[in-house]
């Protein structure tokens, strides 16, 4: 792989071991600790809060995240140590030897309570027009642990409603618990320090450091650990309703990094991309830049399939893209190129290569992708395609650069190109270098429409990234899952099912052994079935795994975010 | 079972039944003229199945052999449904289950949920009076809409007519109270939505005396009506121990013989502190089950009499912010409130994880809820047991030996609902 391992790394706590976890390293010292009269070894530096989370007590908090350091000032997560005169906070404190701790005594309780009274004495009455109302940690822990009406009825201290801090961020400071999340995200993950605290007491605000804009490349994972509607991203806000969006886990498509995400979506589109938990990969975060990547799900998405740049029915196209490709089959079989892309899945890949080396013969394979982009030593990675691993091992050799094909393309070396991608992917010389003049027909699969898909005899609609089931392989070698969030625009189809279709239209289809299961080879019909295959028959597949089939989940049930 | 499609095939006939007696004259050997056994559909579109079950009937001439009864035309996903709804939503779903008493489906599922969240010993007294009187007014309803439309189907429109006037009295007041003739959707998890209004009682103190006045001339009109008692007497008996084998329960299983009364034999609200009887018949007969509807109409109002002299006043809501939803003018000046109303909306109630069986006197019989939860806003599963469910699965050990229009006052009487049967 091309890029060096993952340096992310804040002072994050020590995460707590699951039963079956098997990131316990062998030798880890252990202690013993007995949490509510359980008693359970942990590794030693283990945060006293994970401990207590993991075997089942509910300690709440504002201020801790498991991702960040912990500045205990939230008070929520105090718990009773036997022999401590005072509870302690248990996101501050990391395990002892022969601890004993109380989660939920009376004392214990009751300071939690009060705490929450404080908070809410100057919160302001926004929760119908909040945009956390819904996923919000002080509504989910004030019913949860409060739960008594106001004894106060004073009037509230008044400070800034929408203050604009940032390119994608605007703060309401009333809303503001103070507790400090937002600014170890930027200090600890983006590395830079934008925001602060200043004044005191209860005009204490959040607020930019001196000269300073929230203008970090990983700014809007602020408003995800925000526990309340105080940072709101301007992308979002005023859009939806939380409890109206459902959630599907996949991938961020954005570089190679593949940051896990979930795709929140709302009436079949995509509304915004949020950061998923994972240790190995991105953590618990993602880049500003790989939440836009959604936009490009509805940019000039072609729909339909065309043939001479006019709408067609599905089988007109295929039967004309079959009858261009028999055409150069039957007269010369080595004439044939195929352009493979580091944007597709596993799946599409592999059905390309096994269309390309199995029923074309074809020898000229060629790869590409977007162009190489900025970087950092953070999550951000130069390749912007998010399988270019994927690409180059189903490839294994044989895929040339693009420098290759304007090569060939200009010796004229080729009669038919089947191209997958669309202009963005050809390289910095773009469509316009390549001299596809010379070639007698030229076959696009694409997402998107443009100068490729105008110049094709045929062109194939794609479904993109959030419209399919598949795998995508990071630049540390991770195969990771993408699942369908929204239906694909238009008739647009998965790649593997229009290799599928063509190599069915050429009389020779593509029979797919179906895995594990032992059953007669079949042709393709789902993309579970080429994974399985491909997985079968690739090495850096392997480990691979297809996971649960999982449909999106409400977030209206799925509690509280931040 | 035999096929709907094709004709079963001609038989030897069994032994003819013992002659019946018709206008005190038996009925002569010769009139059992052999015939070919056909099948003849009942339902669903036929006025006396009231839209909403099929019959099935095997007949040799005027008799019948065998019963198919299918149900399941007014299935409506209550149970599915209910795993989407937060518990509170689940209000006007149960509203349609027995619709001719919606206030006792109302009463009968908040003590499940109550029971299950451990509540139940927290509900005000006042609430407790309160359901005990709207679900007794609600009883009174469904019999009277029983005993008018059974009565109609056998000629006697006068009948229907008096009693569904009366109704209408009772759901005028019951609408005054919730905002809907029908589908009341009153009670809540907790308490009710809303308290008597002031000089509630004294009308419905009213309605009731006109209401017995109702009752009493209908008596007059059917209880030794010749035409009437030819169709009720001896016909559909259901023996106490078919009525034990098959869960037939409430005013039909008490036709039998069968003395059982939730109210009285499982008290729950405050039905122990209630002086009233339970009817009990002693043939199982479809006149034992008319005697015992308007036996229990009167019954249901001395308990609304007595209940109404002894309501105390108090609130009308637990006082539990997780559970109760704050007024308006809390919600929209204090974040607390605001925060309690919009998770009690928003969540729903939380009910701890587990599993409850909570059973009511129903309209129809002991009405069972059986909800599992896990520990979210919304049941995990929600089932219903329908008094009316088992009360027509008995039917086809009734009807065989039975001529066709002995179906329609024997499944009168059975006073199955649709919505409550198929839910």
């Amino acid at each position: 792989m091309p890029e060096t391992t993952l340096t992310l790394m804040t002072g994050a706590p020590v995460p707590a071991p699951r039963e079956d976890d098997a990131r316990i390293p062998a030798g880890t010292e252990m202690v013993t600790v007995t949490i509510d009269g359980t008693t359970k070894q942990f590794p030693k530096g283990t945060i006293l809060v994970e401990a207590c989370n993991s075997l089942g007590a509910d300690v709440p908090f504002f201020c801790y995240h498991p991702g960040l350091s912990s500045p205990a000032v939230c008070r929520q997560c105090l718990v009773d140590v036997k022999g401590q005169p005072k509870p302690v906070p248990s996101c501050y404190t990391p395990v002892a030897d022969k601890m004993e701790v109380t989660t939920a005594s009376p004392r214990v309780l009751d300071i939690r309570r009060q705490m929450l009274e404080f908070t809410l004495l100057n919160h302001p009455i926004d929760c119908p027009i909040c945009d956390k109302a819904g996923e919000c940690t002080l509504q989910k822990h004030y019913f949860d642990w409060d739960a008594k009406y106001a004894r106060n009825d004073g009037i509230k201290v008044h400070k800034a409603k929408k203050v604009d801090i940032g390119k994608h961020i605007v703060l309401d400071q009333e809303r503001c618990i103070l507790c400090t999340r937002c600014i170890r995200v930027c200090d600890e993950v983006a590395k830079e320090t934008e925001l602060t605290m200043a004044m005191r007491g209860d005009h204490e605000v959040l607020t930019t450091a001196p000269g300073k804009r929230l203008d970090n490349p990983y700014s809007l994972n602020t408003v995800d650990v925000c526990p309340v509607g105080a940072l709101t991203s301007k992308d979002f806000r005023f859009t939806r309703r939380v409890w109206e969006l459902q959630t599907t886990p996949s991938v961020c498509p954005g570089c190679a990094t593949g940051c896990n995400i979930e795709v929140h979506t709302a009436s079949q589109e995509i509304q915004r991309l949020v950061p998923r938990e994972n240790p190995y990969v991105n953590q618990h975060w993602m880049c500003d830049e790989g939440r836009f990547t959604y936009r490009r799900i509805s940019d000039h998405r072609l729909g339909v399939p065309l043939v001479a740049g006019a709408p067609v029915e599905w089988d007109r196209a295929l039967e004309q893209a079959a009858r261009l490709v028999r055409a150069t089959l039957d007269q010369a079989p080595g004439r044939i190129g195929v352009v493979f892309s580091a944007q597709s899945t596993n799946e599409d890949l592999y059905a390309l290569a096994r269309l390309t080396w199995e029923t074309l013969g074809a020898t000229r394979a060629y790869v590409a992708g977007l162009d190489q982009g900025w970087s950092d030593n953070i999550l951000v990675s130069a390749d912007k395609n998010p399988n270019t691993a994927g690409a180059l091992a189903i490839g294994s050799g044989r895929l040339k650069s693009l420098m290759d094909l304007s090569n060939d393309l200009k010796a004229g070396a080729l009669s038919t190109l089947l191209i997958v991608g669309d202009a963005g992917v050809l390289g910095p010389a773009g469509t316009a270098a390549l001299p596809l003049a010379k070639l007698e027909s030229l076959i696009v699969l694409a997402w998107k429409r443009g100068p490729l898909t105008d110049a094709a005899q045929v062109a194939l609609p794609l479904a993109d990234w959030a419209e399919v089931d598949g795998t995508v392989t990071n630049r540390q070698g991770a195969v990771q899952r993408l699942r369908a969030a929204v239906p694909p625009a238009g008739d647009a189809l998965p790649g593997w099912e229009i290799v599928s279709l063509l190599a069915h239209r050429l009389g020779l289809p593509l029979l797919f052994s179906s895995g594990t299961e032992g059953r007669a080879p079949a042709e393709a019909t789902t993309a579970r079935a080429v994974f399985l295959e491909a997985k079968q028959k690739m090495a850096f597949m392997k480990n691979a795994d297809w996971g649960r089939t999982s449909l999106p989940v409400q977030l209206r049930f799925a509690n509280s975010r931040g | 079972m035999a096929s709907t499609l094709t004709p079963t095939p001609p038989k030897a006939l069994a032994a003819p039944p013992a002659r019946r007696m018709v206008l005190g004259v038996q009925e002569p050997e010769d009139m059992d003229l052999p015939t070919d056994p056909i099948p003849l559909n009942m339902g669903p579109s036929h006025p006396a199945m009231h839209g909403t079950v099929r019959m099935v009937v095997d007949v040799e001439g005027e008799k019948i052999t065998n019963v198919d009864i299918q149900i399941g035309y007014l299935h409506r996903c209550f149970e599915k449904e209910s795993e989407y709804a937060t518990y509170t939503q689940i209000f006007p779903y149960t509203d349609r289950l027995n619709y001719v008493s919606p206030m006792l489906n109302n009463v009968g599922y908040a003590l499940a949920v109550e029971k299950l969240m451990g509540i139940s010993d927290k509900l005000p007294e006042r609430v407790a009076y309160i359901r005990v009187i709207v679900g007794e007014v609600s009883r009174i309803t469904d019999h009277m809409t029983c005993l008018g439309a059974g009565a109609m189907e056998l000629g006697a429109f006068t009948v229907f007519l008096y009693l569904l006037k009366a109704r209408e009295w009772l759901y005028e007041l019951l609408e005054e109270i919730s905002g809907a003739r029908l589908t009341h959707s009153y009670v809540r998890i907790g308490g009710v939505s809303g308290d008597l209004p002031d000089g509630w009682g004294a009308k419905l103190l009213d309605v009731i005396k006109r209401t017995r006045a109702v009752i009493v001339e209908c008596g007059l009109l059917l209880n030794r009506n010749r035409i009437f008692r030819d169709r009720m007497d001896g016909i559909g008996i259901i023996t106490k121990e078919d009525a034990i084998a098959w869960g037939v329960t409430g005013p039909v299983g008490r036709s039998t013989g069968l003395d059982y009364d939730v109210r009285k034999d499982h008290p729950y609200l405050v039905y122990d502190r209630f002086d009233f009887d339970v009817p009990i018949g002693s043939v199982g007969d479809n006149f034992d089950r008319y005697m015992c509807r308007l036996e229990e109409i009167e019954q249901s109002m001395r308990i609304v009499e007595q209940a109404l002299a002894k309501i105390p006043a108090g609130p009308i809501m637990v006082d539990d912010p997780r559970v109760r939803l704050p007024s308006k003018t809390e919600t929209y000046n204090s974040i607390e409130a605001m925060i309690a109303h919009f998770k009690v909306i928003m969540d729903g109630i939380h009910v701890p994880p587990g599993e409850v069986y909570s059973f009511t006197e129903g309209g129809n019989g002991e009405l069972g809820f059986y909800i599992v939860s896990d520990g979210t806003g919304r049941p995990w599963k929600c089932r219903v047991r329908p008094p009316c469910f088992a009360n027509v699965a008995v039917l086809p050990r009734v009807l065989p030996g039975l001529f066709i229009a002995d179906i329609v006052p024997t499944f009168g009487m059975i006073n199955m609902i649709g919505g409550e049967c198929d839910r």
